[in-house]
């Protein structure tokens, strides 16, 4: 064996490799060919389209009751919350104090070298922001993440949804909002607006009965921009956020 | 928090599925988020919604969750249940698109056999060895039933494609 793969056997193993159940070495040499194939890369493109489609027709589940407030201590630990980074008075719920945290089962992971706590400071999440972490972890590793609150253009309120950006490069947005309100159907414009008052388009995505949810890559520094805005196809602005910055920790196990 | 409340159901259904354990499948999930939020500069949302994204994650986490923890990677009652219910009628599933909807009926046209060892890799991510092993049957068997099944499932989204043109 040469160790080359040619088309006819790169057809043959394409599923798996699709599938991502093929060992190491049979997965370099596969890659190595898509590498300067571009119909292969086509093929298991469209196969791992058709793996991802799969995965896709899981049932979705209930979670165990409390797991989305868990979930938001887990990425709110160690916030390390500084002056000028909090909230708003008032805006922070105060929530049920929990003496034992329940012990966090370690899910091993191949290549573990993953984020195994991550948390946003000057970030309310729900009930979250005040815990206070006993020990601090070994090594720390610190990056900015700007956040924003939507509230709906001109009548404040209630928050109807959430924005939140990593500065970049690259950058990245990613929008959530249900604008229970107005149940406004069809395509939404996000704007970033920078202090100055220009602002750049970041693109276009669909509501649907008000809710949406999206996520584009945005070039250049996203810390230049102080604001998020949602206007509808007739120009009318749906929602805005006042994005914060502010930094997510991470601790290395 | 909104972000969490959208994915969770799609998030811990996906890593509950995989992992046949409810205490896992909520570790995984929560990892998910945790990832999400440190890779998200990865994300390209011309590569597929969040859903997708943040599924995909989630499957990847379980697969290595289950790969790390046992040696046997499913019940087998475990997976006749799961192909009983991705296969169900679509009129569950608000938001199926039609190339899923297409991928759906594909696997439930499929050979036993073949959904079975499609299942085996594509879900719960083992080999084309374990499969063999799992059915009691040749390593090139095993092989033979994945790529078969999988091609039957790209012809069907690829005819979805061109649907409302050839026929
Ligand atoms: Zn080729």
């Amino acid at each position: 064996m040469s160790g080359d793969v040619d088309c006819e056997q790169l057809r043959e193993i394409g599923p798996e490799l699709a599938l991502g159940v093929l060992s190491g070495w049979e997965r370099a040499e596969a890659v190595a060919h898509l590498d300067r194939c571009a119909d292969c890369r086509e093929y298991v493109r469209q196969l791992t389209q058709v793996g991802d489609r799969l995965v896709g027709l899981l049932p979705d589940r209930e979670p165990p009751p409390g797991f989305e407030t868990r979930v938001a201590r887990g990425l709110a630990r160690r916030a390390g919350v500084s002056e000028g980074q909090r909230r708003a008075p008032g805006r922070s719920r105060p929530g049920p104090h929990r003496g034992a945290r329940r012990p966090r089962v370690r899910v091993a992971v191949v290549g573990a070298t993953l984020a195994v706590a991550v948390g946003f400071a000057g970030w309310a999440i729900g009930t979250a922001v005040e815990e206070v972490v006993a020990s601090p972890p070994a090594t720390e590793q610190s990056e900015p993440v700007m956040v924003g609150d939507m509230t709906p253009a001109g009548r404040g309120g209630q928050d109807v949804g959430e924005v939140y950006a990593h500065p970049g490069p690259p950058g990245w947005v990613f929008v959530s909002v249900a604008l229970t309100g107005s149940r406004h159907d069809g395509p939404v414009t996000c704007y970033l607006d920078r202090p100055d008052g220009t602002s750049l388009r970041a693109g276009d995505f669909t509501l649907r009965d008000g809710h949406g949810n999206w996520g584009v890559a945005v070039p250049g520094d996203l810390t230049r921009y102080s604001a998020a805005r949602l206007v509808s196809s007739d120009g009318t602005v749906l929602a805005t956020a006042q994005l914060q910055k502010a930094q997510v920790t991470t601790s290395q196990a | 928090m909104l972000f969490v409340r959208r994915f969770q159901h799609r998030v811990f259904g996906v890593a509950r599925a995989v992992t046949g354990d409810q205490q896992l499948a909520e570790d995984v999930a929560q990892q998910t988020f945790e990832r999400a939020w440190r890779h998200a500069q990865i994300y390209d949302s011309r590569r597929g919604s969040v859903m997708t994204w943040l599924t995909s994650i989630a499957h990847n986490l379980a697969v290595d969750a289950v790969r790390a923890r046992r040696t046997e990677p499913m019940a087998p009652e475990d997976l006749e249940d799961l192909l009983d219910a991705v296969t169900e009628t679509p009129e569950r599933w608000a938001l199926a698109d039609e190339a899923s909807a297409q991928v759906r009926a594909a696997l439930a046209r499929l050979p036993r056999e073949q959904a079975r060892a499609l299942m085996m890799a594509g879900i719960y991510g083992m080999t084309a060895r374990q499969v063999a092993d799992a059915e009691r049957i040749p390593l090139g068997t095993a092989k033979t039933r994945i790529r078969t099944a999988m091609a039957k499932l790209r012809t069907a989204t690829a005819s979805a494609k061109r649907g409302d043109h050839v026929r």
